[in-house]
C-alpha cells in the first residue's frame, strides 16, 4: 500500500506545477488548464485523506469540487471568446486597456 | 447527519426561487415585452428578510451545514439590503445600458443566494461552493456588457484570479480535512482546540492557504491586485454590489472560521493579519490618492476599508466582532450609494466616471452632489455618519485590545483617505467649470433608494444605538 | 433644554432653510433674514444663560445627560461652567455679525452659504458646550465640514488649496486625539469595568505618568494645530486670507479659540503631570509664536495676511497664560480669548469692508482713507487699539493678567512676551497709518462710500463690546473666577499629589 505522504507529495507538486503554469504560460487556455490542475491536485489530497480515514467523506468532496469546476470552467471560456473576440489575441500582455 | 428542518435555509431558498422565477418569466416572455423582473426579485428579497427576522434567536440548523444563527442572520439582513438597493438603482441601467433584464436580475439573485449561504455556513465545503456560487455569477455580471471591452477584461482578470484564490482555499480545506477528519465547523473546532499545543505544521499549512483565499477575496494587500481592474471595468452597479455583498459574504465567512475554529492559534494568525491589516490601509489609500478615475478610487477605498474591517478581526475582542458586523453594514450602505450615483450619472455611451467628469455637477445636479458628499464623507469617516461611528467603533475595538499602533495606522490613513475623498468634493463643488455631460434623468426607484441610503447613513451616524445592541447580540450567540 | 436649545436652534434654522426653494437665487432677501433671525435667536438663548448663571458656583450649570450609546457609556451631556458660558456667548454673538457681513459680498448661492454658516454655528457651541468626550469629538469634527465648504466654495483665489490644507490639518491633528479618547474610555474601563467617555469621570482617573504622557502629546497636537502653535501656524494664514469675510471672522473669532479651550479643558485637568512636564516647552512655542507671529505680520503687504498673522502672536499668549496654571495666567488667558475673538473678528470684518469696495487688499492700494470714509477710520482706529491692548479696551485686560500671570511662574518668557507686545503696536499702527492717513493715493479711493447701515449695525456692537470690555472687566472676570480657580486648584493639587508619590 502506497504510503498517504507520497499521494499529499505528488499532489502538492501537481499544485505547484498549476501554480506555476498560472504565473508563466501566456495563453489563456493553457492557463485555465493550469488553474485546473490546481483543482485536481487539491482532489488528489482529498481522496488520499478520505481513504486515510476509511470514509466516503473524501470522494464524495470531490464530486462537489469537479461540478464546481465544471462549472468554473465553462464560465471561464465563455470570458474568453467574448475576450478574444474583442482583442483578436489569447495572450494576457495584450490586456491592458485596464492597469493591471 | 440530519438536523431538524429545512428553517436555516429558507432565506436562501426564497432568493433562489426568485432568481428561477426571473430566469422563468424571462425564457416565457413574448417578444419585446417588459417584464417587471427587478420587481419580482424584491419581492423574494422581501420574503428571505422577513424569513430571516422570523429566524432571530431560534439557531436554527439545516442539515448539519447550514446555521442560521444571530450572527449569520444579522450578515444576511445586511446581504438583502445590498440587493434589495442594487436591484433599485439597477432598474435604471438595465434600461439605459440595454442590459439582457432576465440574465441580470437572475446574476444577482442567484450571487445574492451564494453570499448568503457562504454567511451562514457551517461546513467548509459548503463555504467553498457558497464562495463558488458567488463568485460565478458576479464574473458574469462583470463582464455583462458584452460591447465592452473594458468590462470583459475586468471579467476576465476578475475570474482570473477568483478561480487561482479558490484554490488556494480548497487546498487549505484538504489540509483541514486530512487533519480534523471532517470539514464540519464545529468538528474541526474540536480538534483544533485539543491541537492547540501540538505545533503539528501542517495545521499552519491549513491556515496559511485558508487565510490567503480569504485574503483573495476580501481583497487584502498583497493579495488585492484584481480589485482596481474588476472594479473599473465592471458597470458601476456592479462594482456597488460586488464591492460591498462580496466582501461582507467573505468577511462573514473569515470571521467565523478564524474567530471560532482557529482561535486556538490566534497566537499565530493574529500577527500575519496585523501586518495584511496594516499593509491593506496604508496601500489602499496611499495609491488611491493617485488616482483620477473615480470607480478607481474607491476601488482603493474599498481595499482600505477591508482593512478596517481587519483591525476588528485582529482585535477580536467582544468589541471587534460586533464592530466588524456594524462596520459591514455602514460601509455596504455608504459604498452602495456611491457606486449607484456614478451608475446614475453614466450614459450609454460614456461612463463618465473620471474624476474631471463631476466638474461643477453641484451645479447641474444638486441633490446628486449632495447625496454623493454624504457618502464620502461617510466613507472617511467624518460625524455624523455611518462611517465615522464604524470607525469609532473599530478603533476602540483595537486601542481595547491594546493594538494602539494598529489604530494610529488607522486613524492617519483615514486622514489620506479624506484627502481623495474631498478631490471628488472640490471637483463637484469648488470647480467651475460647468459639467459637459448632461445626465439623463434619474428615475423615482433609484433616486428613493439613494435617498434611503443616505437617511440611513445619517440615522445610524446619529443614533446607532439599536444597530449596535442588534450586532452585539448577534455575535453573543456564536462566539 | 435651555443649552441644547442654544446649539439646535441654529441647526434647526440650517434644516428649515434647506426647506426653502431658492433654486436660482429669487429668494435670497427671505433667506438672509431668516438665517440672520436664527442667529440673533441664538444670541439671546445665551444672553438667557448668562442671565440666569450662577457665577459663585466652580460646577457645571445647565447640566443635561441622557443616555445615548450606552454599550460604550457614551451619554449625550452638555454642560457649561464659567470657562465656556462665554466663548459661548461669544460665539452666538460673532455669528450674526458674521452674517451681516456677508450681505454685501455673498451674492451667489446664498441659500448653502446660510446653511452653512448656521451649521457651523451648531457645531462651534456644540463643541464648547459637550462634557461627554465622544460628543466633544463629533461636534468637533463636524464643524470642519461646513468651513471647509465655505472655504472651498465662497473663498479667494487660492481657496481650493486653502480649504483641503485647513481640513486636512486639523484632521490629521484630531484623529490621533480620538486614539487617545478611546484610551482614556478604555483606562477607565480597565479601572472600573465600564467604559465611559464622561469627562467628570475621567478627571478622577488616575493614569501613570508615562501614559500621561502619551495622551497628552495626543490631546495637545490637536489643539495646538487648532490655535495655532508656533510650528503647527501653516494652515492658518492660507485659510484666513482664502475665506469670505464671514468665515475669517468666526474662524478667527470663535475656531481659534477651540484650541486653547481645548487645553484648558482636556489637555491639563485631564493629564495634569505630563502638563507640568511639557508646560515650559508649551510655553516657550507659545512665545516663539508671540515673536515670530509679529515679526511675520509686519513685513506683509496683504492686510488679512497681517492681521492673520497677528491671530498668531496674540493667541500665543493665551497659551502662555493657560501653561502658567496660575489664577491670573489662566483668567488672562479666558479673557485674551473674548477679546481676540471680538478685535480680531472686528478687524477681519473691516478689512472685508474695504475688500468689498476694493475688491484688493494690498495695503499698498489704499491711503489716505481717513478723508474717505471717517466713519469707518473711527471704528477701525477703535479695533486696532484694542487688538494692540490699549488700556480701556478690551485687549489689555487679557494680556496684563496674563503677564502677571506668567511672571509669578517663570518671568524669563515674560520677556520675550513683552517684545510681541511692542511689535503688536508697531505693525498694526503702521498698518492703520499706511491705510488711513497721508494723501489718498490711488483715484479709485477717492469716491469710496462710507459705512452703509447693514455694516453700522456690524461694526456698532463690536466696538461696544471693545469699549466695555476694557472698562468693566469684572462683568466678565466674575462669571469665570470660579470655574477657573477649580482647574487651577485641580491642576495644582494632582500634581502635588503625585510629585509627593514615591
Amino acid at each position: 500500500m502506497i504510503p498517504l505522504g507520497h499521494y499529499l507529495i505528488v499532489s502538492a507538486m501537481l499544485f505547484a506545477i498549476g501554480t506555476a503554469g498560472v504565473f508563466l504560460r501566456r495563453n489563456l487556455i493553457t492557463i485555465l488548464l493550469s488553474i485546473e490542475i490546481m483543482l485536481n491536485a487539491v482532489n488528489l489530497s482529498f481522496v488520499a485523506f478520505g481513504r486515510q480515514f476509511g470514509s466516503v467523506d473524501g470522494q464524495i468532496i470531490v464530486f462537489f469540487v469537479m461540478t464546481v469546476a465544471a462549472a468554473e470552467a465553462a464560465v471561464g471560456l465563455a470570458i474568453v471568446i467574448a475576450l478574444f473576440r474583442h482583442r483578436e489575441s489569447l495572450n494576457p500582455d495584450a490586456f491592458t486597456s485596464l492597469k493591471w | 447527519m440530519f438536523s431538524s428542518g429545512i428553517d436555516a435555509v429558507v432565506p436562501m431558498l426564497c432568493v433562489t426561487l426568485a432568481a428561477l422565477a426571473v430566469m422563468g418569466a424571462e425564457a416565457f416572455r413574448a417578444r419585446g415585452e417588459q417584464l417587471p423582473l427587478g420587481g419580482l426579485g424584491v419581492v423574494g428579497l422581501v420574503g428571505a428578510a422577513i424569513s430571516a427576522v422570523l429566524l432571530w434567536n431560534r439557531n436554527a440548523v439545516s442539515f448539519g451545514v447550514v446555521v442560521a444563527d444571530n450572527f449569520g442572520l444579522f450578515v444576511t439582513l445586511v446581504l438583502l439590503l445590498v440587493a434589495l438597493l442594487t436591484i433599485m438603482f439597477s432598474s435604471t441601467v438595465v434600461r439605459r445600458d440595454g442590459l439582457p433584464a432576465g440574465e441580470y436580475y437572475a446574476l444577482v439573485l442567484f450571487a445574492t443566494a451564494g453570499m448568503i449561504m457562504m454567511a451562514t455556513a457551517n461546513d467548509l465545503l459548503v463555504v467553498f461552493i457558497a464562495l463558488e456560487i458567488l463568485s460565478i455569477a458576479v464574473y458574469v455580471l462583470t463582464g455583462i456588457r458584452r460591447d465592452d471591452s473594458r468590462a470583459i477584461e475586468a471579467a476576465f482578470k476578475y475570474f482570473l484570479l477568483g478561480a487561482f484564490s479558490s484554490a488556494f482555499f480548497l487546498y487549505g480545506i484538504a489540509f483541514t480535512y486530512g487533519l480534523a477528519g471532517s470539514t464540519r465547523l464545529d468538528r474541526v473546532g474540536t480538534y483544533m482546540a485539543a491541537q492547540s499545543m501540538s505545533g503539528n505544521p501542517l495545521i499552519l499549512v491549513a491556515l496559511g492557504l485558508l487565510l490567503v483565499g480569504f485574503a483573495f477575496k476580501i481583497s487584502a494587500v498583497p493579495f488585492h491586485m484584481w480589485t482596481p481592474d474588476a472594479y473599473e471595468g465592471a458597470p458601476a452597479v456592479v462594482t456597488g454590489f460586488m464591492s460591498t455583498g462580496v466582501k461582507a459574504a467573505a468577511f462573514a465567512a473569515f470571521a467565523r472560521v478564524f474567530l471560532s475554529v482557529f482561535e486556538p492559534f490566534s497566537g499565530e494568525w493574529a500577527p500575519l493579519v496585523w501586518l495584511l491589516a496594516a499593509a491593506t490601509m496604508i496601500l489602499g489609500t496611499v495609491v488611491g490618492v493617485a488616482q483620477s478615475n473615480l470607480k478607481r478610487m474607491l476601488a482603493y477605498s474599498s481595499i482600505a476599508h477591508g482593512g478596517y474591517l481587519l483591525v476588528g478581526l485582529v482585535a477580536a475582542n467582544q468589541v471587534g466582532k460586533a464592530a466588524i458586523l456594524f462596520y459591514l453594514l455602514a460601509y455596504a450602505v455608504t459604498n452602495l450609494a456611491a457606486f449607484g450615483v456614478i451608475a446614475l450619472l453614466g450614459t450609454r455611451e460614456a461612463a463618465n466616471d473620471e474624476l474631471r467628469d463631476y466638474a461643477g455637477l453641484w451645479h447641474t445636479r444638486p441633490a446628486l452632489a449632495a447625496l454623493m458628499t454624504v457618502c464620502l464623507l461617510s466613507l472617511g469617516g467624518l460625524p455624523p455618519t455611518a462611517g465615522f461611528i464604524g470607525k469609532w467603533y473599530i478603533f476602540s475595538a483595537a486601542v481595547s485590545a491594546g493594538y494602539y499602533g494598529l489604530a494610529v495606522i488607522g486613524v492617519l490613513t483615514s486622514v489620506v483617505s479624506v484627502f481623495f475623498y474631498l478631490r471628488v468634493v472640490v471637483m463637484m463643488y469648488m470647480t467651475d467649470r460647468p459639467a459637459a455631460i448632461a445626465p439623463p434623468p434619474v428615475s423615482a426607484v433609484a433616486m428613493a433608494a439613494l435617498v434611503a441610503s443616505i437617511a440611513a447613513i445619517i440615522a445610524l451616524g446619529i443614533l446607532p444605538t439599536p444597530v449596535l445592541d442588534f450586532a452585539a447580540q448577534s455575535i453573543a450567540t456564536i462566539f | 433644554m435651555l443649552l441644547t436649545l442654544s446649539w439646535l436652534v441654529p441647526l434647526l434654522g440650517a434644516l428649515v432653510l434647506l426647506c426653502v426653494g431658492n433654486r436660482d437665487g429669487r429668494r435670497d432677501a427671505l433667506v438672509r433674514w431668516l438665517s440672520l433671525a436664527v442667529t440673533l435667536a441664538t444670541f439671546a438663548v445665551t444672553l438667557v444663560i448668562w442671565a440666569r448663571f450662577d457665577a459663585a458656583s466652580p460646577e457645571f450649570q445647565f447640566v443635561e445627560r441622557h443616555a445615548w450609546i450606552p454599550a460604550f457609556g457614551i451619554d449625550y451631556f452638555i454642560g457649561i461652567d464659567g470657562i465656556s458660558l462665554l466663548l459661548v456667548v461669544l460665539t452666538a454673538f460673532l455669528s450674526p455679525i458674521a452674517l451681516l457681513s456677508s450681505w454685501g459680498s455673498i451674492e451667489r448661492k446664498v441659500k448653502e452659504f446660510s446653511i452653512f454658516m448656521l451649521a457651523l454655528e451648531a457645531a462651534m457651541i456644540g463643541v464648547f458646550v459637550s462634557l461627554d468626550l465622544f460628543l466633544f469629538y463629533v461636534f468637533w469634527d463636524a464643524m470642519l465640514v461646513p468651513m471647509y465648504f465655505l472655504i472651498g466654495i465662497w473663498g479667494y483665489d487660492q481657496r481650493i488649496y486653502a480649504a483641503v490644507k485647513f481640513m486636512l490639518y486639523t484632521m490629521a491633528g484630531s484623529v490621533l486625539m480620538l486614539v487617545a479618547i478611546l484610551g482614556l474610555a478604555y483606562l477607565h474601563s480597565a479601572a472600573t469595568g465600564t467604559y465611559s467617555f464622561d469627562l467628570l469621570k475621567l478627571y478622577t482617573l488616575d493614569i501613570a505618568p508615562q501614559t500621561q504622557m502619551w495622551f497628552f502629546l495626543a490631546f495637545t497636537v490637536a489643539f495646538a494645530i487648532k490655535v495655532p502653535l508656533f510650528p503647527f501656524h501653516t494652515w492658518l494664514p492660507d485659510a484666513h486670507v482664502q475665506a469670505p469675510t464671514a468665515g475669517s471672522v468666526i474662524l478667527a473669532g470663535v475656531l481659534l479659540k477651540m484650541g486653547t479651550y481645548g487645553l484648558l479643558r482636556f489637555s491639563f485637568p485631564l493629564f495634569p503631570e505630563a502638563a507640568a512636564y511639557f508646560a515650559p516647552g508649551l510655553a516657550l512655542l507659545a512665545v516663539i509664536g508671540i515673536v515670530y507671529g509679529a515679526l511675520v505680520a509686519m513685513v506683509q503687504p496683504d492686510m488679512k495676511k497681517l492681521v492673520a498673522y497677528s491671530s498668531v502672536s496674540h493667541l500665543g499668549f493665551v497659551v502662555l497664560g493657560i501653561c502658567a496654571m496660575n489664577m491670573q495666567g489662566v483668567q488672562g488667558a479666558l479673557y485674551q480669548m473674548l477679546a481676540h475673538g471680538v478685535s480680531t473678528g472686528g478687524l477681519f470684518l473691516l478689512v472685508g469692508m474695504l475688500s468689498d469696495r476694493r475688491h484688493t487688499r494690498l495695503i499698498s492700494e489704499f491711503g489716505g482713507l481717513k478723508a474717505v470714509m471717517p466713519r469707518l477710520t473711527a471704528a477701525f482706529m477703535i479695533i486696532t487699539l484694542a487688538s494692540i491692548g490699549l488700556p480701556g479696551l478690551n485687549g489689555f485686560v487679557g494680556e496684563f493678567l496674563i503677564m502677571l500671570g506668567a511672571f509669578r511662574w517663570d518671568p524669563r518668557f515674560v520677556v520675550v512676551a513683552g517684545l510681541g507686545v511692542i511689535l503688536s503696536a508697531v505693525y498694526m499702527l503702521w498698518m492703520f497709518q499706511r491705510v488711513y492717513y497721508g494723501p489718498v493715493t490711488h483715484e479709485e479711493n477717492a469716491a469710496l462710500p462710507d459705512l452703509r447701515p447693514r455694516e453700522w449695525a456690524a461694526v456698532v456692537p463690536l466696538c461696544a463690546v471693545a469699549v466695555v470690555m476694557g472698562v468693566f472687566p469684572t462683568l466678565f472676570l466674575k462669571p469665570m473666577e470660579a470655574s477657573v480657580n477649580a482647574v487651577v486648584q485641580r491642576v495644582q493639587v494632582a500634581q502635588t499629589l503625585r510629585a509627593e508619590r514615591p
